[in-house]
């Protein structure tokens, strides 16, 4: 395996593996505002606001993991 | 941080180019825009209060207008009322008067009925004692003393009378 | 005709169109640049800054027409940018009413400069039209992806605009050379996304000593509730920091991977394939605007809060 095959791997590695995570909580997180909109229909216009939020937070994991991916796939690291 | 494209001058540029952005369209587009939903609201809350007042206004005026037609409606009651009052009164003077009049012609239509009668009466007695007395001297044929022919006129009229 | 046939006869055409169109004209394997790439002769003046000159000139002279002649009845321009601010202004009250009155210019500019800029990157023309560098220029920050050309060798015929062996894959370029984009979308420029996210963390950061003064400090440095409070401080300062990066990441990367996604769906099979995402990526370019803004103003709310601050008080006068 030379340099360069190796880079690619881990780039594809780097956001691949930084993606598990937050797929799983934005799952988690759409799945109760679901219910809560369900049970609450009034609810609905806060409630999208939070999950928008909360999605984002659980987000930025992955853009770290993509971050992460650029750095190596662009040979910055 | 080259490879990501990242500098500080273009950051710089960019901060800058952001700044002058929001200043340029706070001065033209949100701080007038703001301004104009403001005053609508103000001129929506406000015509809201001119509409509540002039409602108020209408409700003043028909409470009014009702009281009028109340007391206009009232006064013709009163007004028919005190006609029709007048009209009884009137109708039962016209109706004395006229039993009076009634009355009045009865009694002369039978005061002078009675004295046409007692006129009628009386001619008719002259008549009847002429005729008598002509009838008499017709059939007696000659002339009674003047003192008998007195008695004989009395008492055919008395007898008359008997039989009236 | 039934609207299902017509709907399959639809993408049947659009896919022949598609693999025609691929076959006469060629094009090269897809080559993304992560950083804006300077015009020719215009030391700091990048491709994506052009075009955020062009977006700001947009909006500039929308807020001009559309201001120009107020009426308390709107009519035309004047009655859509009222509805664009109002909501606006009324979706962010609905999370944060105290503070938007005093934040709304650096919310609502970086809303619309935002989502303009993310819906220019999807105009045709946005990375295929561009001069003709050579490769040592650009070398750094610029990925081939080594896709193998499905349609290459279909045909027996060599079509005249098709690229030979070992010509340049850009139509007019010489050979070893690549394309450097004339248009870029700005927000596919590290340094936007950069200079807004240091904006939006002052802006929070200045909302947050404006709410509570110096006691803000208080929320990181906490030194009178033991080791366990210094090290919550800690971590709220860590994570305060953190959010320029995650700002500057979320907004760069959803753009960028957009632009990979289309570039590389073009290559597979250009009209069919691409059309939802383009669809997803109009979606995705208000989604990501939307979410800056609200995140702003959602900061704000946090920083400018007491709650924490008053129950670090009273742990520390129990202690």
């Amino acid at each position: 395996m030379d340099a360069e095959a190796a880079r690619l791997l881990a780039t594809a590695l780097a956001f691949g593996l930084a993606a598990i995570g937050p797929g799983v909580g934005i799952g988690l997180v759409v799945s109760g505002a679901l219910q809560a909109m369900g049970r609450n229909p009034e609810a609905q216009g806060s409630l999208t606001t939070t999950m928008f939020i909360g999605i984002v937070f659980a987000e930025a994991l992955a853009i770290f993991g993509l971050v992460i991916a650029f750095l190596i796939g662009f040979g910055v690291l | 941080m080259e490879a990501l494209g990242l500098n500080l001058p273009k950051l710089i540029y960019q901060i800058i180019n952001f700044l002058m952005l929001m200043i340029i369209l706070y001065a033209l587009l949100y701080k007038r825009i703001l301004a104009m939903l403001a005053e609508r609201q103000q001129r929506i809350e406000q015509s809201l209060k001119d509409a509540e007042q002039v409602k108020l206004q209408l409700a003043n005026a028909k409470r009014d207008y009702d009281a009028e037609i109340a007391k206009a409606r009232q006064e013709a009651a009163s007004i028919v009322a005190q006609a029709q009052e007048r009209a009884k009164s009137q109708e039962v003077e016209i109706l004395a008067q006229a039993r009076r009049d009634a009355d009045r012609v009865r009694e002369e239509a039978r005061v002078s009925t009675l004295q046409e009668r007692d006129t009628l009466l009386r001619e008719a007695k002259d008549q009847i004692a002429q005729l008598i007395t002509l009838t008499a001297s017709q059939v007696l044929g000659a002339e009674l003393k003047a003192s008998g022919h007195d008695t004989l006129i009395a008492e055919s009229l008395s007898a008359l009378d008997r039989r009236n | 005709m039934s609207s299902r046939n017509r709907i399959i006869l639809i993408v049947v055409g659009a896919i022949a169109v598609g693999i025609i169109a691929r076959l006469i004209f060629p094009m090269g394997s897809p080559v993304v640049t992560v950083r804006a790439d300077d015009l020719p002769g215009l030391p700091n003046f990048t491709n994506s800054f052009m075009v955020l000159l062009v977006v700001d000139l947009i909006l500039i002279l929308l807020a001009f027409f559309a201001t120009r002649n107020m009426q308390l009845v709107p009519r035309g321009l004047q009655n859509a940018m009222e509805l664009v601010i109002e909501s606006m202004f009324n979706f962010f009250c609905s999370i944060n009413k105290k503070w938007t009155p005093a934040a709304f210019p650096v919310l609502a500019t970086i809303f619309l400069m935002v989502i303009l800029s993310n819906w220019a990157g999807m105009l045709p023309g946005f990375g295929s039209i561009g001069f003709c560098t050579h490769e040592e220029h650009s070398s750094q920050g610029a990925l081939a992806i080594n896709l193998k050309d499905p349609y290459l060798g279909l045909l027996p015929v060599q079509f005249p605009l098709a690229a030979e062996e070992g010509k340049s894959k850009y139509l007019g370029c010489e050979p070893g050379e690549h394309l450097l984009e004339l248009f870029r979308a700005p927000t596919a420029d590290l340094n936007l996304t950069l200079a807004l996210a240091l904006v939006a963390f002052v802006t929070v950061e200045y909302f947050g000593f404006r709410a509570l003064g110096l006691g803000y400090l208080g929320k990181f440095f906490n030194f009178k509730g033991g080791p366990i409070s210094i090290i919550v401080g800690l971590f709220e300062f860590i994570s305060e920091i953190a959010r320029i990066p995650a700002f500057m990441f979320r907004l760069f990367g959803n753009v960028f991977a957009g632009e990979v996604l289309l570039i590389v769906m073009i290559f597979l099979l250009p009209i069919a394939l691409p059309l939802p995402f383009y669809l997803f990526e109009v979606f995705v370019g208000f989604m990501q605007a939307f979410i800056f803004s609200v995140l702003t103003i959602a900061f704000i709310g946090l920083a400018t809060e007491h709650h924490g601050d008053d129950h670090s008080h009273a742990e520390g006068a129990h202690h």
